[in-house]
């Protein structure tokens, strides 16, 4: 789907663990093993920051709580029930993984900041606790008579090995969760979490899930961890700089990409440790000071970690020139696709959506007040009024978004208040968003392609899904490959369109498509838009620009106050005096009425 | 009734102590409630600030001795007022060269991705900080000794600590010090409008940038006040601020992330919290009584008893 | 007082104005209509400093204002009162009042304009020391102003004051814009999107649609302007 296949990710990651074991067999010194074997360790803890938070941007700060606990719980199974780390962390992934479970549901309700927090304050909470249960400082026992079968080894290269073996695997995991529409949907999520709900995203299930396979892999690296230090105390397992190694590491060498935490560790690692041991005596505590120094110059200089720095540097060499499409400036206008291929063969004239005395307040103001409205299949139908009149309120009530106060809308047979935004879209609606926030790394086709997944079984089909769509809109030639963060205005418009209708909705929600573009782009736009309505998807839109609207909307209502006070075929509307007061004010229909000499 | 004494004496015992204590994170939490109000900055290294007053408390009083000469009751006083200060030009320059890079004005009034960039570099600011602090002052546990730290008033059968008691009205003092300026001040109150409404500050002609440094420095001005004051009943080395990061934020969080002076009241909250904790809990524990308040603030009330609802996540 | 040439400002990467020119005079109230969309809130953030213009001159009193930031700007003597309102809710009538004096506090000291505004605004002085926050929309409009008078501006710059209000409170609104024009002569700039009160009140008025000045002229001309109309509803 991207740049660099699948398969040639697995090569780079083959030629990196081949390179690593090899450096490790020729390094003899025992410190400097250790330190490799480090590198590792952290950057398998960077990488499983990097699955929630680089993924799906809700920062965590507290990822030391499951650390520990993985670390913990081996070490208890180990001291307690003799039981050898080979089970025991395992033990601890599961340990981790409910712990997540039980943190994550209340926690992700949260934003922001307060996310942030609570984050920090659980494995402070977890460092108290079992400071006070008794355990400062537990070692692990030697185990002689059967090293190996507790997970001890003479040569420290073979807990590198070990290490490598479980960062390889927690690389590839992160690498399919990268490629695939879980990936996908976490970067929706981050990039704009309304329009990926509308989009048919659910994003308590994705987040969830980015933490699970979070928590599992630092729970498992905990116990590692724990097993090559062989000496466990709470803070080396909850602290604080474990946090802040966990979210340093990966915004260092780059979020988001699971070779950002790599890099990170490759530097950030060797570095901290050797000034430790060579400068350790007179300068204490000059390991914190390096990660506080790298963490302030990349949040100034690189905030997206040196991996994008590098890689952008590049990238923006060979693609400046997004392909424009092929005739300067007009979109090929496509030809009308069979009718089954796009909406449904509903009988036109029917109501598609029922509003039946739709109120929604905000504290005393009344934004949407008793609309009563229905929406004829087939039709494209345009809601206006005056500024502040309740239109993108309506939306957001119709969608999922805001709760109505009263009344039901019924959308073919079903009933939608209450519902939650993906639940909406799942049933056939879509939505396009003023502001257009597009994932500026990828091409257009992986843009759309998230708005083909709620529906569609296989990436196979979505992609079928997302191709059908952007030809639609005239983007299905060259333009489909185009890197996102280069379109203009019009496309990013028509991109956000072919988002809303890969699905196949019944119904699509346009929220102001056409505001502030220039003629050309607006007559395109509103010719794309009548032939998706031909095709069968009854157009409900907002817009502002009257001219365009005249042409494009077979009905009219208009909101004034959150209130409906006309509906009908446009060219009656604007005539109406009703409306022409909504608009102008009533002492110009006086004026018109009887102009003063 | 005999069985009744010594739990209810231990229940008071614990509210006088709660509240002394509670004075002085009060004070500490109003700074970082200034920080958060009028700059919406998550500030993860109050805490070290507040490290580092106590460091400057101590080398003015018994390190370097400079105010060997106010004797050994006002020296310690004297010295955590001038910690303020000091650090506030710290904080100054801090937000001068490297905070105001990714925060000012326009950031308040952008999305979350501000904040992150905010919250991240004040970490990178705690880390070099406290761990500059062990390299500079090394991890043995200072504390300022005056007289006061080992005497008690009795109250019938409570003892009020006489060092934390004068801190108590230090800090009480301070509090509504800055109480006046705030509300009395043209400072204090354009402060307060920033707070408010960035934005329709700007258009009152108030430079939203400059105000935000003086800001800063206030609010790390003002904790750092605070550990001087703490400095006196308790020891202190320089890991100490993350400790207390969780304690201000829980105060600010309490009290209302938009109230200035809400926080003041939060604080005070936590320490009652905290001492009263020791009733139930362990010792050790007294701090994850203090998480449980705090993540039972941001899921049930996250606006805190003062704040806005428009603060609420 | 205030020359705008040819102005062209990009907004959220459109192309918000193109070519906007307009004109204030001293002692004049001008206003600039037209329907949602067509750029009034842009022009009145590029004017305050908010928005930086691609090409084009913004000239007050003679001077350039383009370098200034905002809070320079308002010292100078131009008054905004925004969009929405955006009074400090967590202060009292009073505070924001004095808030609205801070940028006079480098020009020279002028008597007490308190009087005056009471006597505009006298809703105000009833709910002096009651929180901004817990004013109507109306009285929190009126507070607006009064703040920008507080100033003793020399340019008044109002934007859409009678958003999300009700029609009467509306007319109240404007009852009191047209007030303070005739009795202290104040020279106001008026944005808003209810075309027939701003055109009543105006000397000039100025008509923008999708970005562009469609028609200028007198509040003759324009009244019932079917040009007008058409820029709103469409034919």
């Amino acid at each position: 789907m991207r740049r660099s296949g699948l398969a040639g990710q697995y090569l780079a990651i083959a030629a990196f663990a081949a390179v690593y074991l090899l450096i490790g067999w020729l390094v003899h010194n025992s410190y400097y093993q250790l330190i490799m074997t480090l590198v590792l360790i952290w950057a398998t803890v960077g990488v499983a920051w990097n699955v929630l938070s680089g993924y799906s941007g809700m920062i965590s700060f507290g990822h030391a709580a499951f650390f520990g606990l993985g670390g913990y719980t081996m070490t208890i199974a180990f001291v307690q029930f003799d039981i050898t780390p080979w089970i025991g962390i395992p033990l601890g992934v599961l340990v981790g993984v409910l712990a997540s479970i039980v943190i994550g549901l209340p926690t992700f309700r949260l934003r922001g900041h307060y996310f942030a927090l609570s984050m920090l304050a659980y494995p402070l909470a977890m460092l108290y606790v079992f400071e006070w249960m008794g355990f400062q400082e537990v070692s692990l026992p030697m185990k002689r008579e059967a090293p190996a079968l507790y997970v001890q080894f003479n040569d420290p290269r073979a807990y590198m090995a070990l290490a490598l073996v479980l960062l390889v695997v927690c690389m590839i995991v992160s690498l399919h969760v990268e490629r695939s529409r879980f990936g996908m949907s976490l970067t929706a999520i981050k990039q704009n979490e309304p329009a990926a709900s509308a989009a048919g995203i659910n994003p308590l299930r994705w987040k969830m899930l980015a933490l699970i396979v979070s928590a599992g892999m630092a729970a498992a690296v905990g116990g590692l961890y724990a097993v090559v230090l062989l000496i466990v105390t709470p803070q080396t397992m909850f602290g604080a700089l474990v946090s802040a190694q966990a979210l340093i590491i990966p915004m260092f060498g780059g979020i988001g990409v699971f070779w950002g935490p790599v890099i990170g560790a490759a530097v950030l690692v060797p570095l901290a440790e050797t000034l430790n041991a060579q400068l350790g005596n007179i300068l204490p505590g000059i390991q914190g000071v390096v990660y506080g120094v790298a963490i302030i110059l990349i949040t100034l200089l690189a905030p997206e970690g040196i991996y994008w720095s590098i890689r952008d540097r590049f990238t923006s060499r060979r693609a400046a020139r997004v392909p424009a499409p092929s005739t300067a400036g007009a979109v090929a206008i496509p030809a009308a696709a069979p009718p089954q291929q796009f909406g449904h063969p509903a009988a036109d004239g029917e109501a598609l959506l029922s509003l039946d005395g739709i109120s929604r307040a905000f504290g005393g103001l009344r934004a949407v007040d008793d609309v009563t409205l229905s929406i004829k299949a087939g039709t494209i139908h345009g809601i206006i009024g005056p500024n502040g009149a309740g239109k993108t309120t309506l939306f957001n009530v119709i969608n999922g978004f805001l709760v109505a106060d009263t009344g039901s809308i019924a959308f073919a047979g079903t009933e939608l208040v209450g519902r939650k935004p993906h639940e909406i879209c799942r049933h056939g609606i879509g939505r396009t968003f003023q502001v257009v926030r597009a994932f500026p790394r990828m091409t257009v086709l992986e843009n759309v392609i998230v708005g083909a997944y709620v529906g569609t079984a296989s990436n196979v089909e979505a992609e079928r899904f997302a191709m059908a769509a952007l030809e639609r809109v005239g983007m299905a030639d060259e333009q489909a490959q185009a890197i996102a963060g280069g379109l203009t205005t019009k496309q990013l418009r028509l991109m956000e369109l072919a988002r809303a209708l890969a699905p196949r909705p019944r119904l699509l929600l346009l929220d102001e498509t056409l505001a502030g573009l220039a003629h050309d782009a607006l007559e395109d736009i509103v010719q794309i838009i009548r032939q998706v309505n031909r095709d069968g998807v009854t157009v409900v839109i907002i817009e502002h620009t009257m001219q365009a609207m005249m042409k494009l909307a077979d009905h009219f209502s208009v909101l004034d106050h959150g209130k409906l006070i006309a509906s009908g075929p446009p060219a009656s509307v604007v005539k109406d005096a009703v409306v022409i007061e909504a608009y102008l004010g009533r002492k110009w229909m006086e004026r018109a009425k009887d102009p003063v000499a | 009734m005999e069985t009744l004494k010594w739990p209810i004496i231990d229940f008071f015992q614990a509210l006088s102590t709660g509240l002394l204590v509670g004075g002085t994170y009060g004070l500490m939490c109003v700074g970082l409630g200034i920080i958060f109000g009028v700059m919406r900055v998550v500030n993860f290294a109050q805490g070290d600030f507040m490290m580092v007053g106590m460091y400057v408390a101590y080398y003015l009083v018994t390190g370097f001795g400079i105010l060997a000469f106010l004797g050994p009751y006002a020296g310690p006083v004297v010295g955590a007022a001038l910690a303020g200060p000091i650090v506030f030009a710290l904080g100054w320059l801090l937000h001068r060269f490297l905070i105001s890079r990714v925060t000012g004005a326009r950031v308040v009034s952008a999305e979350a991705e501000g904040h992150y960039m905010q919250i991240i570099m004040t970490l990178g600011v705690a880390l070099v900080l406290s761990n500059g602090g062990l390299i500079l002052f090394g991890s043995q546990p200072l504390s300022v000794q005056t007289p006061l730290s080992r005497e008690s008033w009795e109250i019938g059968p409570i003892f009020l600590n006489q060092a934390r008691s004068v801190a108590f009205v230090l800090a009480a003092a301070f509090a509504a010090g800055l109480y006046l300026f705030l509300t009395r001040s043209d400072l204090g109150k354009t402060m307060r409008a920033a707070a408010d409404n960035p934005i329709a500050a700007a258009y009152m002609g108030i430079n939203v940038d400059r105000l935000h440094r003086f800001a800063f420095g206030l609010g790390v001005g003002i904790t750092a006040i605070a550990g001087g004051l703490i400095a006196s009943s308790q020891s202190f080395q320089p890991y100490i601020g993350f400790d207390f990061v969780i304690v201000m934020y829980a105060g600010v969080v309490l009290g209302g992330m938009g109230s200035i002076l809400g926080a003041f009241w939060g604080g005070l909250t936590i320490g009652l919290v905290q001492q009263m904790s020791t009733l139930i809990l362990p010792y050790q524990l007294q701090n994850t009584a203090i998480f449980v308040v705090f993540l039972l603030i941001i899921f049930f009330r996250p606006q805190g008893m003062f704040g806005r609802v428009s603060d609420r996540p | 007082m205030l020359k705008i040439r040819s102005l062209d400002v990009a907004y959220g990467g459109l192309k918000a104005l193109s070519s906007v020119s307009l004109d204030v005079e001293e002692g004049q109230l001008v206003a600039v209509v037209g329907p949602n969309g067509a750029g009034k809130t842009t022009l009145f953030k590029t004017i305050s400093g908010v928005v930086t213009p691609l090409a084009g001159e913004i000239v007050y009193k003679g001077r350039s204002l383009l370098a200034l930031p905002p809070y320079e700007r308002a010292k100078l003597g131009i008054a905004h009162v925004p969009e929405g309102r955006q009074v400090f809710a967590s202060m009292t009538v009073m505070e924001n009042l004095e808030m609205g004096a801070y940028a006079r506090r480098d020009r020279r000291r002028q008597p007490d304009l308190l009087p005056s505004i009471i006597e505009i605004f006298p809703i105000l002085a009833e709910r002096r020391h009651q929180l901004a926050g817990t004013l109507s929309g109306g009285e929190q409009q009126m507070l607006a102003i009064a703040r920008g008078l507080a100033s003793a501006p020399d340019l008044l710059m109002l934007d859409e004051p009678s958003m999300g209000l009700a029609p009467t409170i509306v007319d109240t609104v404007f009852d009191r814009i047209e007030y303070i024009r005739r009795a202290h002569g104040l020279t106001i700039l008026l944005v808003e999107q209810r075309v027939a009160e701003a055109l009543e009140l105006c000397d000039r008025g100025y008509v923008l649609e999708t970005g562009r000045m469609i028609l200028d002229g007198s509040h003759d001309t324009l009244m019932s302007n079917a040009e007008v109309q058409r820029a709103y509803l469409g034919h």
